[in-house]
């Protein structure tokens, strides 16, 4: 399965070699290197034995599969990824139940320490509950032992990666992601965002076809030719931010223009990815591209801590930070201040009453030492 | 201990103490200069309310680069409380010893009218000094917080790119954003009440705390010591 001849899988589709050349361009752009680097990616694409992949599906909408499948056209990304040599998709398969099973058992029996295993959705750390359960075997149990003996473990979107919408508050199932379900587990390359960018998912194999070492990674092990720049930093919008032209209200003039965000909560200043530069759907658009504030998709808990997704602060409590902080921190002040006059015309009945003996003049000691202080030693007097 | 404030002398000779060293008064208004912009320009990125031509950038610009001199402030204000003098010690904020504790519970008293007279004390007394203590936690959780938000925007390779693991501690940017914004409002109240009880102690005590904090020197009944 995997010597199959890629050209030929491509012809078959109908990609041309032109359209296999750009894809190539296109990986060594989202990969930061040179053009000239385009020709080496295409030699080892097309020459390299590739990596035996396995797909696992757990607690999650499948959105990152159908992320992969609603590209515009049938890319070679696509291809790469999922015909040659996928060898275990429960969605994309056609073989189903016990045949299915056998072809994880064989791969992983066969190709142990060799195969690339891709986990999507987060994993139920609660498994007495019998939540995703899958073949009789809890989810993970099958995480332990596929991710266990893979060459290298990629967490597909944000529930495999941090627990996403499962492991929101409340959390029901104590979801876990992928590095806390499987503790030490070997090259754990985390692809967050709510669905992965199948554009990036395909960089990294081709990455890792042309360098033959997984690229570096941020402190959350995502690689950071994608999660390296924030949203905001590459932002098409950016100049309406540093010139405080913002959106106010949805459909008013300024969002009509295509003015900043920020104020109608978007978590691009917030949010690590290359979705400005790469965009989805085949670069056909972005959230903001199209007027939505970015909800901070591929960050750690952001269910939990870019919600409200509309405004800029999260919610204390239940309470709407963004609307009430700065009136609340305004009249605290103000309590203080007039706690403060308060206090001060207590202080002037009581001098008044005559219980404060006044100290009505100031006689100057110069450079003398006076005896003892009651309240400090004396190195620092004059 | 108990003694009746009447039974002061009226005309009490005053010596002159030199209490606030050159940092410690440099500190403290390049503190109160910066607060001032950093609350400013910080509100305003909070919320954002008027534009113009590159203005939300140059207010950022002025944040950060006001940030810095804050911070040294703040870092040059820890180091002085363990080389400066017995008034800017650490001991005089945070209160350890019993006399110091003893000192908290007088002033408190003051405070709440249930005691006539302030406890005596040259420096800070020890519910200030607490209460700067405090502040400077503050100061400290502010400085973190703002390294988080900016770290990210930092140039890559720039050495402050390391405080990256300060994102996970306060669980995110968007947390970390929300402490900042608080801060802002809690520093803000400190400067209220700080200057209320600077305003009240100027009148009370006769010591000129306000000028000292220029001068330097403060105005010392030289009887401090007879309790009797």
């Amino acid at each position: 399965m995997t010597q199959s001849n890629l050209m030929q899988d491509l012809e078959r589709q109908g990609v041309s070699r032109r359209e296999f050349l750009a894809f190539c361009a296109s990986m060594a752009a989202i990969l930061g290197m040179p053009k000239a680097a385009s020709a080496a990616i295409a030699k080892a694409v097309e020459s390299e034995k590739r990596p035996i992949l396995v797909w696992l599906e757990f607690q999650d909408c499948a959105g990152n599969t159908e992320s992969f499948l609603r590209s515009g056209h049938p890319t070679v990304a696509q291809i790469l990824l999922d015909t040659i040599s996928l060898n275990y998709h429960e969605t994309l398969m056609v073989a189903a139940g016990d045949q299915a099973e056998a072809a994880l058992e064989d791969t992983v029996a066969k190709h142990k320490g060799e195969y690339i295993a891709l986990v999507e959705g987060s994993i139920p750390g609660d498994i007495d509950s019998g939540y995703c359960t899958i073949g009789g075997r809890s989810a993970l149990d099958i995480a332990r032992e596929v991710c266990g003996g893979a060459a290298a473990t990629v967490a597909v979107g944000t529930c495999a990666t941090f627990g996403g919408l499962p492991a929101a508050h409340p959390n029901p199932t104590r979801a876990l992601s992928v590095a806390d379900a499987v503790p030490g587990v070997r090259n754990l390359i985390n692809m967050s965002a709510c669905p992965a960018n199948a554009e990036n998912i395909a960089a990294l194999v081709v990455y890792y076809l042309t360098i033959k070492h997984w690229p570096p990674l941020d402190q959350y092990r995502r690689p950071l030719f994608a999660y390296g720049t924030m949203i905001h930093d590459a932002c098409e919008r950016r100049a309406h931010f540093d010139s405080g032209q913002f959106v106010e209200q949805w459909g008013d003039a300024a969002h009509r223009h295509g003015y900043c965000l920020y104020q109608m909560g978007c978590k691009g200043p917030a949010t690590s990815q290359n979705c400005p530069n790469v965009q989805w759907n085949g670069h056909t658009n972005w959230p903001i591209g199209c007027g939505s504030p970015c909800i901070g998709c591929a960050e750690p808990n952001f269910w939990d801590v870019m919600t409200p997704f509309y405004e800029r602060l999260p919610n204390v409590e239940g309470i709407n930070s963004s609307r009430w902080l700065n009136p609340v921190g305004l009249s605290l002040t103000g309590v203080v201040a007039a706690g403060a006059v308060a206090h001060g015309i207590g202080e002037t009945v009581r001098y008044r009453r005559g219980h404060r003996p006044s100290v009505d003049e100031k006689a100057r000691v110069d450079g003398k030492e006076q005896g003892k202080d009651a309240s400090h030693d004396e190195e620092s007097r004059k | 201990m108990n003694a009746v404030p009447s039974e002061r002398p009226f005309r009490v000779a005053l010596e002159r103490v030199y209490v606030w060293e050159l940092p410690v008064r440099l500190v403290h208004w390049l503190l109160f200069f910066s607060i001032v912009i950093l609350a400013a320009t910080g509100y305003y990125i909070g919320d954002p309310f008027f534009s113009g031509p590159l203005v939300m950038a140059r207010v950022r610009e002025v944040h950060l680069y006001t940030s810095i001199v804050f911070t040294l402030c703040v870092l040059v204000r820890v180091y002085w409380a363990f080389a400066g003098n017995g008034y800017s010690r650490w001991s005089e904020l945070i209160p350890v010893s019993v006399r110091r504790v003893r000192s908290l519970w007088k002033s408190l008293l003051f405070y709440t009218f249930l005691r006539r007279e302030p406890d005596e004390y040259v420096g800070h007394n020890a519910l200030a000094g607490l209460s700067y203590a405090i502040i400077f936690a503050v100061y400290f959780v502010m400085i973190a917080t703002g390294l988080a938000l900016y770290q990210v925007y930092a140039p890559v390779g720039s050495p402050l790119r390391v405080f990256a693991f300060l994102i996970p501690f306060f669980g995110g940017l968007q947390i970390a954003r929300l402490i900042h914004h608080v801060g802002m409002w809690v520093i803000l109240i400190f400067m209220v009440a700080h200057l209320y009880f600077v305003v009240l102690y100027s009148t009370v005590e006769h010591m000129g705390i306000f000028d000292s904090m220029l001068s330097g020197f403060k105005f010392v009944p030289r009887k401090t010591s007879d309790k009797s």
